[in-house]
């Protein structure tokens, strides 16, 4: 047992449920980590801010019984296992950049290369039920600022957070993916990320505030969204709903002066409605990744035009007649007919050949646009 | 003194033929009833009995033995009443023994003398043969006559009965057949504005027998489209209107003037249907199901994710052979079941719309696509959305074709389809695809775009074929060209599960 380092003490109470960010962070300012889990285990006594905590009885007994039913050395053998870095607020290893924060995270669990943190760093952040135009916003955006050496921060969620990173991960370039998770590092959410987050930790740097293990609950997502706008030089939001998640990420960013831009969205789009009104509150437009760029002050215009945009077939003229329609608003196949003047069978075999040249998607009977082809 | 009277039961939707025997003996007053009769038949005899005294009549002070030949098969229901009342009137000589013969007896007595009529009469018409007058109650004329025509003799009471079968009083006339009241009219599309893919699906559903998914949020008008496809369907022919005939008159279901069902059915059961009500079975003589009442037309199964999964599970068999077989312990029966399935549902829980409006967590939008996508959703060839119009578009799009119009292109299709291939497109199999759906190669090129894309799984290939073959056919062309291909596409929409993923 004496073998453990003080790490594994921190570790341990970062995965107690009952450890809130403002109890841990007065435990381990006021004890040393070893001395901090015999706090906790209810064996030694309790000084400054848990002195309070630990004096009602509710409290107490929670957090005992947690720590009792839990064990450092386990915590450590899965840090080990996993890889995983433990880093205690105060270390050497800890990231200045949080250390400065109003909330920093007492411990933080890394996975990858912490010196990422030293380079430039957007956050993209948005709804996971993204339209097809927003997930290509985010993926576009992505890319283009990987192709100029900007690392990008996201939550690796559903939606816009995943296209992002693969936007970055195709790009190949420079920037780097770093995700902020609210598990613990080895608990894929959401499931169908599983190749995205190993990516994430093999070619960038994955963090998390729980230790390996810890299965994400509600109440962490806001908390994982602080981290993200800590980490941020700039926050874009590209899709949000009126009272989505990543408003939350805007309003931790706002709090802390780190500019919140956001993507325009269609008014009638009610998945934008959140980032529109960011817009009209004054947030900066992104309409391409050199708007970030120029924010970020690395004003080079950086080469345009992706490679993905540059493989497709261009429209044909029929073809641009049906795409411009759709480019407007979503339609469905008899909304653009009408709006075409042209009979069913004429619009659906234009529509399925921009399709397959990837200038529409469809999705439950309505068509979007997916990228912008050269005028 | 011993009557035989000839009369019949059902069993599912057919008749069987059955004699009823009376015996009235000297012995202790008693009444009995042999030969497997059900509880309800058992019954008959307070109903005969309070019936007989109502109607002024005698009950022998005798011992009366009832035997239902053959005995080897159980009888239900009530419509063995009046031939057990003929039976015991001639047996006691209050009825002229010899009026009797040739003639059959069928229906249910009321305590008051009132003659009712019962489910299933036309099948029990046909089961008492060409050799023998039917006598039914006069609300069962009109299912009688479908099947014996002018041979069927009708009574009201079983006291008019008496009389005109001694000779005292002259046979009733049968009610008027042709009451206007009846006449429904089909609702027509023209009512129906905007929604050009739906009602092309219609079309295509009617000319190629395809199963067709509405899909579609609420109040986006899903069951006033799929009431307008019997419309666009052919009269039934004359075999398959005798079957839906006897499947209506087993079932107790009202038939319309002319005694057969010649319009093609709708049924639209409610989510909350039974297993018994849908597919049928039940009691003593297995009753048939929503899915025989809609053979030979349309069943419409509106919210299909809200249906139990059992009783999807229970429709395969029957969607695959056009008939449903049921085995009991004692028996077993099969009836027809061939009908084309509508099926509607929501694209998500909250309804969907335009792209980012859906607001539902991507567990929930998961767990409703399993739910639909159970046993039913790969029968389907045509999946189809169906939008709440704008203003602006129905304004635009007016009023739609009418149904006469639609249904006169749909029959030249199914024609067209007959003549060349003898059958309808939906039943192609895949082995024989490329001999009687060949593609042109344009549309060849497209079919393999999309299936490189992973956009169609080899399920959906095939019925995407099926499909274009009805558009060619509804176009008159040849071969299957790219726009038949590509409309096809369109008349099968993917569902969003993910963001990523789609439903194949
Ligand atoms: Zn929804």
């Amino acid at each position: 047992m004496s073998a453990l380092p003080p790490e594994a003490y921190a570790a341990a109470l970062a995965g107690l449920p009952a450890m809130t960010v403002h109890r841990l962070g007065a435990l381990l300012r006021h004890h040393q980590p070893e001395l901090a889990w015999q706090v906790a285990l209810g064996s030694a006594a309790p000084q400054g801010l848990m002195r309070k905590v630990m004096a009602d009885p509710a409290t107490r007994a929670a957090i005992v019984r947690q720590a009792n039913a839990a064990s450092p050395e386990q915590t450590w053998r899965r840090c080990e296992a996993l890889g995983s870095e433990v880093l205690v607020s105060g270390s050497a290893r800890y990231p200045s950049l949080l250390a400065a924060d109003p909330l920093p995270p007492p411990v933080l669990f890394a996975l990858g290369s912490l010196d990422l943190l030293e380079g430039r760093r957007v956050a993209i952040v948005g709804t996971r039920n993204a339209t097809a135009a927003g997930r290509e916003a985010a993926r576009s955006l992505g890319e283009g600022l990987a192709h100029a050496g900007v690392h990008v921060l996201s939550g690796l969620a559903r939606g816009i957070d995943g296209c992002a990173h693969r936007g970055v991960l195709s790009a190949g370039g420079a920037g780097r993916p770093l995700g902020v998770v609210a598990s613990g590092l080895d608990v894929v959410y959401p499931r169908e990320h599983r190749d995205l987050w190993r990516s994430v930790a093999d070619g960038g740097l994955l963090l998390s505030e729980v230790p390996p293990g810890v299965t994400p609950q509600p109440f962490r997502f806001p908390l994982r969204n602080r981290i993200v706008a800590a980490l941020a030089e700039v926050v874009v939001v590209v899709e949000s709903r009126e009272r989505g998640g990543s408003l939350l990420t805007a309003n931790e960013a706002l709090d802390r002066n780190v500019p919140v831009m956001a993507v325009p969205g269609n008014p009638t789009n009610r998945a934008a409605a959140g980032s529109n009104a960011l817009l009209r509150d004054g947030a900066a437009p992104v309409l391409d990744a050199g708007d970030v760029l120029v924010a970020l002050q690395l004003d080079h215009r950086w080469a345009n035009a992706s490679a993905a945009t540059e493989r497709r077939r261009p429209p044909s003229r029929d073809e641009r007649v049906v795409y411009d329609i759709v480019r407007h608003e979503p339609r469905t196949l008899e909304g653009v007919a009408l709006a075409a003047g042209l009979e069913l069978v004429d619009v659906a075999v234009r529509l399925g050949r921009l399709e397959i040249a990837g200038w529409v998607s469809q999705a439950d009977g309505w068509f979007e646009v997916v990228g912008s082809p050269a005028p | 003194m011993l009557a035989a009277i000839r009369s019949a039961t059902l069993f599912g939707v057919e008749g069987r033929p059955v004699t009823v025997e009376v015996h009235v003996a000297t012995g202790l007053p008693s009444f009995q009833i042999v030969g497997l009769p059900d509880e309800a038949c058992r019954e008959s005899r307070d109903r005969v009995r309070a019936a007989v005294l109502s109607s002024g009549l005698v009950w022998p002070a005798s011992r009366v033995t009832v035997n239902l030949a053959p005995s080897s098969q159980r009888k239900g229901g009530s419509g063995l009443d009046l031939a057990i009342a003929i039976g015991l009137l001639a047996a006691s000589q209050q009825v002229h023994p010899d009026s009797v013969d040739g003639l059959g007896f069928l229906g249910e007595v009321g305590l008051d003398g009132s003659l009712r009529g019962v489910a299933g009469v036309a099948p029990m018409v046909a089961a008492l043969g060409s050799g023998v007058r039917p006598v039914v109650p006069s609300a069962s004329a009109r299912e009688a006559q479908g099947v014996a025509g002018d041979a069927v003799r009708v009574a009201g009471t079983l006291r008019q009965l008496v009389d005109a079968l001694n000779a005292e009083a002259p046979w009733p006339e049968p009610p008027d057949n042709d009451l206007v009241d009846d006449i429904v009219p089909l609702p027509d599309l023209a009512d129906v504005s905007g929604q050009a893919a739906a009602r092309t699906a219609l079309e295509v559903a009617a000319a190629g027998g395809h199963h067709l998914l509405l899909v579609g949020p609420p109040g986006s008008g899903k069951t006033m489209l799929a009431q307008r496809l019997p419309g666009l369907l052919p009269p039934l022919d004359a075999a398959i209107a005798l079957e839906a005939t006897m499947v209506h008159s087993a079932a107790g279901v009202r038939l319309p003037p002319g005694g057969l069902v010649r319009v093609p059915p709708f049924r639209a059961p409610h989510h909350s249907s039974s297993m018994v009500s849908l597919v049928g079975g039940g009691g003593t003589t297995l009753r048939p199901g929503e899915i025989s009442l809609a053979h030979g037309g349309v069943l419409f199964l509106d919210e299909l994710g809200e249906f139990a999964p059992v009783v999807l599970d229970g429709m395969r068999q029957p969607l695959e052979e056009g008939v449903i077989r049921l085995a009991r312990a004692r028996a077993s029966a099969s009836m027809p079941a061939r009908f084309l399935l509508v099926a509607a549902t929501n694209p998500c829980p909250c309804g969907g719309g335009p792209p980012g409006n859906c607001e539902c967590d991507e567990a929930a939008r998961l767990r409703y696509l399993r739910r639909l996508s159970g046993p039913l959703l790969d029968r389907f060839d045509l999946r189809v959305p169906v939008h709440r119009p704008d203003v602006d578009d129905l304004l635009a799009s007016g009023g739609g074709e009418s149904t006469a119009l639609v249904a006169a292109r749909v029959a030249a299709a199914r024609q067209r389809s007959m003549d060349r291939i003898g059958m309808l497109t939906a039943h192609i199999p895949p082995a024989q695809m490329d001999a009687l759906a060949p593609l042109d190669p344009d549309a060849r090129a497209l079919l393999r775009a999309e299936l490189e894309a992973d956009r169609l799984t080899g399920r959906g290939y095939h019925r995407v074929r099926r499909v274009a073959r009805t558009l060619a056919d509804l176009r008159g062309d040849e071969l299957v060209g790219e726009a038949n291909v590509a409309m096809a596409l369109q008349l099968r929409v993917r569902l969003r599960v993910t963001s990523r993923g789609f439903a194949a």
